[in-house]
């Protein structure tokens, strides 16, 4: 165990999709945080992190057998992650009667699960998730995930020119949100 | 003006242990099957259970999860009661000839409907990704305009209100379309602010119309509309929500009160009927009112019989539990598990319980087992632990074919959903979700939700969700709670003992000239609704009680609204006794395996007027109390000056015996509200 630990990813993941349960298992535990991280980044509340998060660890270990080391392991996961993210919000969406925005407003108003929750659903978070989707996935991969632009171009599928053309546009946008958020107050 | 600090989206809170632990498990499990089922192929196989994650987060406090889990038990089996409520709205708006959502809610609320479905119409998204794609120059030459922001807020605001106030009668279907809408907006196309706000928001400003004009119940005068008609609440939603936006320092939104929802929530120990075969027992009470010197209160008072557990039909239930991640903390999935253990020992032995476990995926737990092998049963409930699973099949779909496979027409079959708010049942899609359950309702086999876990947020969907389907979503939110559903209700009310229940009342013209009921403002029905079997009303689940109140004006009193000076005058009072009575009270109902309705119905006289309030009996006063409580929430204009130290002072003189303290929490919520904000 002490020699996986220190095992680097690509190594880790090569014997992953070989078989090797504590490899896998090495990974997972290494690879949750970001994870969960990244959850929470999109959804905004613990539990619906927790269910994202979940989700992916169990579809890479569906998906690792057929991993080869194309790219690196994190970015991988990454994009399981970015997509099971998406793909739960989208459900949401479907699901629910009216906007996440107007939930948050809505849960606003009442109480929170708890105060990190509530933190989470400040001005500056509200109005990026109201972004169109791409924008506000350019933003959080980029400035919460703390990708590069060629990181962030990579897991979102485009080119790196359209990760800085729809940041610049966010930028616009979250600035006119926010003046007015704060005009209002 | 600086920019927006992009930084401050780095910082996120760690994961909590257990979650995580759960998951790494499920990683782990999800990677043996899919080492056993070749490493290609998902897993086809059962769902995976994970011991481990699940009972180490169960054995930290027993105690108190012994309380809460009792209650859950108790949920449960309120929720098959309620359900059948919930489903009679539904059914009757499905009845109009409508086939559009926006159609639907015409039968409520009359024409303004109508002018909402036009401008309902997807906003196209179309234009404002065009204008994206040209670039940077069209976008800073014309920034999008500023006023459209403060609209869009707005607009948030109106559909918030109208949000509040669909768990009440019509909503589901208003709702149904909502979601249509952002279906497209919101998942297919990029949505954007701009784009909701420049496409002025007719929809919701109407939706937020829709329910101001349910605000109140008027005052009406006897001599123009002498018969009121309405149909039974038991639900209690509406006062649980208030209480805890009261305890966080917070008013409730006025349309968010259902003052017979307040007045419901309460055990009160009316007269009991002497059997099944007239499962009502209908108690009138007329009092002077506390907050108007001249008007009178008459409370009616149905007790509903409580079944003796010999009289039970068979059960015949299929829980679908949520065993996705969030649920491992020690107050949801490991708490569902303890009110399924409960409710197991409580059921008979002819019953027949299945299981059904959803997360990324789902899979049959326990085929449907009759209660008599219940070690079987005790096995798999232990077994569930939160864990995804790839197991392909859909959730709902497998609850209900269980369902089915042990359906019983004799039976009470029914599909209980235990989640903490993730929906990803197997069907996304709300309309496709709705014909399913839709469908299996006509097939008789009703759906209810189970919410654990805390916050609004879920609440509000799962309400939806069950009032789209045909139940209805309890809620256990503190221990208090818990122990009301578990010793007030969890014995009793496993089963219905009437349909469609209906009450109407006829006035006395000549004993009263004005009168309006309080509360029940989404139950109206139309008079002519009352002898017509067809028209559904709310169901009674067994021992149930029902607290309706009116607030009259005595003939010759000081009136709010004029005679008309060319209406019809002078009334001629009916000959003999009953041109002395106040009024008449019918009630209709069906026995569960009845469709025609029979008629209970009783004199309202001086016999059973008293003279003070404080003649009258603790149960009528500490109601009254709380409909006072409920008509302050909601800012109804006919109380005067009477405030919340005198709805206080009245509950606390009339708290009796309130072995479980919820008059007590009353009483504090009462005073708490004072200081509260909106």
């Amino acid at each position: 165990m002490a020699s996986q630990d220190t095992d680097c990813d690509s190594e880790l993941a090569r014997r992953a999709a070989a078989g090797d349960r504590a490899a896998f298992a090495t990974l997972a535990e290494r690879h949750y945080d970001r994870v969960h991280a990244l959850a929470w980044r999109w959804s905004g509340t613990r539990a619906e992190a927790e269910d994202i998060a979940q989700e992916t660890m169990v579809k890479m270990a569906g998906a690792i057998g057929s991993f080869r080391g194309e790219c690196a392991f994190s970015s991988w996961a990454y994009r399981i992650a970015y997509r099971t993210a998406v793909d739960h919000i989208r459900a949401r969406a479907r699901v629910a009667p009216f906007p996440p925005s107007q939930m948050l407003e809505l849960a606003e108003s009442a109480d929170y699960d708890s105060p990190e929750d509530a933190a989470m659903n400040n001005d500056l978070w509200r109005a990026v998730r109201e972004l169109p989707e791409q924008q506000r996935d350019t933003v959080l991969l980029v400035y919460g995930e703390d990708m590069s632009h060629g990181e962030a171009a990579a897991v979102m599928g485009c080119s790196e020119k359209t990760v800085s053309w729809r940041l610049h546009e966010a930028r616009k946008r979250l600035k006119i949100a926010l003046e007015a958020v704060w005009e209002a107050d | 003006m600086t920019e927006p600090d992009l930084a401050r989206l780095k910082d996120v809170p760690p994961p909590r242990p257990e979650a995580k632990r759960a998951a790494l498990a499920a990683a782990l499990a999800a990677f043996d099957e899919a080492k056993k089922s070749g490493s290609e192929t998902k897993g086809t196989g059962a769902p995976v259970r994970l011991r481990d994650a699940s009972s180490r987060t169960e054995g930290r406090k027993p105690m108190r999860l012994l309380h809460t889990n009792r209650a859950l038990a108790a949920s449960i089996a309120a929720l098959m009661v309620g359900a059948p409520t919930a489903f009679m709205i539904y059914r009757n708006h499905a009845e109009r000839p409508a086939g559009t959502f926006a159609n639907v809610p015409n039968a409520l609320n009359g024409d303004r409907f109508e002018a909402v479905a036009p401008p309902a119409r997807l906003p196209a998204p179309a234009p404002v990704a065009e204008a994206g794609r040209q670039g940077d120059v069209d976008l800073a030459a014309a920034p999008p305009a500023k006023p459209s922001v403060p609209a869009h807020g707005v607009t948030k605001k109106a559909e918030r209100v109208a949000n509040y106030a669909l768990p009440a009668a019509a909503p589901p279907l208003a709702k149904a379309k909502d979601a249509r809408r952002f279906e497209a907006v919101g998942a297919m196309a990029p949505r954007l602010p701009q784009d909701a706000a420049d496409m002025p928001p007719p929809a919701q400003q109407e939706f937020r119309d829709k329910f101001d004009s349910k605000d109140v119940n008027p005052v009406k005068q006897v001599a123009q509309e002498p018969v009121s008609t309405f149909s039974i609440d038991v639900d209690t939603a509406s006062y649980a929500f208030a209480r805890r936006m009261i305890n966080n320092g917070r008013l409730p939104p006025k349309d968010s009160v259902r003052v017979e929802e307040f007045i419901n929530y309460f055990p009160y120990n009316y007269p009991q009927p002497e059997s099944a075969e007239t499962p009502f027992k209908p108690t009138i009470t007329v009092t002077p009112s506390p907050w108007s010197a001249q008007n009178k209160l008459v409370h009616v008072a149905l007790q509903g019989y409580a079944l003796q557990s010999a009289q039970r039909p068979r059960a015949n239930l299929v829980f679908l539990v949520d065993v996705s991640g969030s649920m491992s903390s020690e107050d949801k999935l490991p708490l569902v598990k303890n009110a399924l253990r409960m409710l197991v020992d409580e059921m008979k032995p002819e019953d027949t319980v299945a299981l059904v476990t959803y997360a990324s995926g789902s899979g049959v737990a326990l085929e449907p087992t009759k209660i008599a092998d219940k070690g079987k049963i005790i096995a798999a409930i232990d077994a569930l632990g939160a864990g995804g699973s790839t197991a392909g099949a859909e959730g709902i779909q497998d609850a209900y074919r269980l369902a089915e496979e042990s359906f019983d027409r004799a039976a009470v079959n029914r599909v209980i959903l235990a989640t903490d708010g993730d929906f990803n049942v197997g069907v996304t899609d709300q309309g496709e979700l709705k014909g399913l359950i839709e469908r299996q309702r006509d097939k008789g086999i009703f759906l209810s939700i189970l919410g654990v876990g805390q916050g609004n947020y879920n609440d509000a969907l799962m309400q939806t969700l069950a009032q789209n389907g045909n139940g209805t979503a309890a809620y256990v939110d503190n221990l208090n709670e818990a122990r009301k559903a578990l010793v007030e209700e969890a014995s009793s009310t496993l089963f219905p003992i009437a349909r469609d229940v209906k009450i109407q009342v006829e006035w006395n013209p000549a004993r009263v000239s004005e009168y309006r009921l309080i509360g029940y403002e989404t139950r109206a029905l139309r008079r002519e609704d009352f002898n017509n079997d067809k028209v559904d009303a709310g169901d009674v689940g067994s021992g149930h009680r029902v607290t309706a109140i009116y607030e009259i004006t005595p003939a010759g009193g000081k009136k709010l609204v004029d005679d008309l000076r060319y209406g019809k005058k002078a009334v001629e009072a009916p000959a003999g006794g009953a041109g002395l009575e106040l009024g008449f009270l019918k009630l209709r109902y069906k026995l569960p395996k009845e469709d025609e309705s029979r008629l209970i119905s009783t004199p309202i006289g001086d016999a059973q007027a008293v003279e003070k309030l404080s003649a009258a009996p603790e149960d009528v006063r500490f109601s009254i109390a709380v409909a006072a409580f409920g008509q302050l929430l909601k800012g109804a204009p006919y109380l005067g000056k009477y405030g919340y130290d005198d709805v206080a002072e009245l509950a606390k003189g009339a708290k009796g015996e309130d072995s479980f303290g919820y008059r007590a929490e009353f009483v504090n919520l009462a005073r708490l509200a004072k200081t509260a904000r909106p």
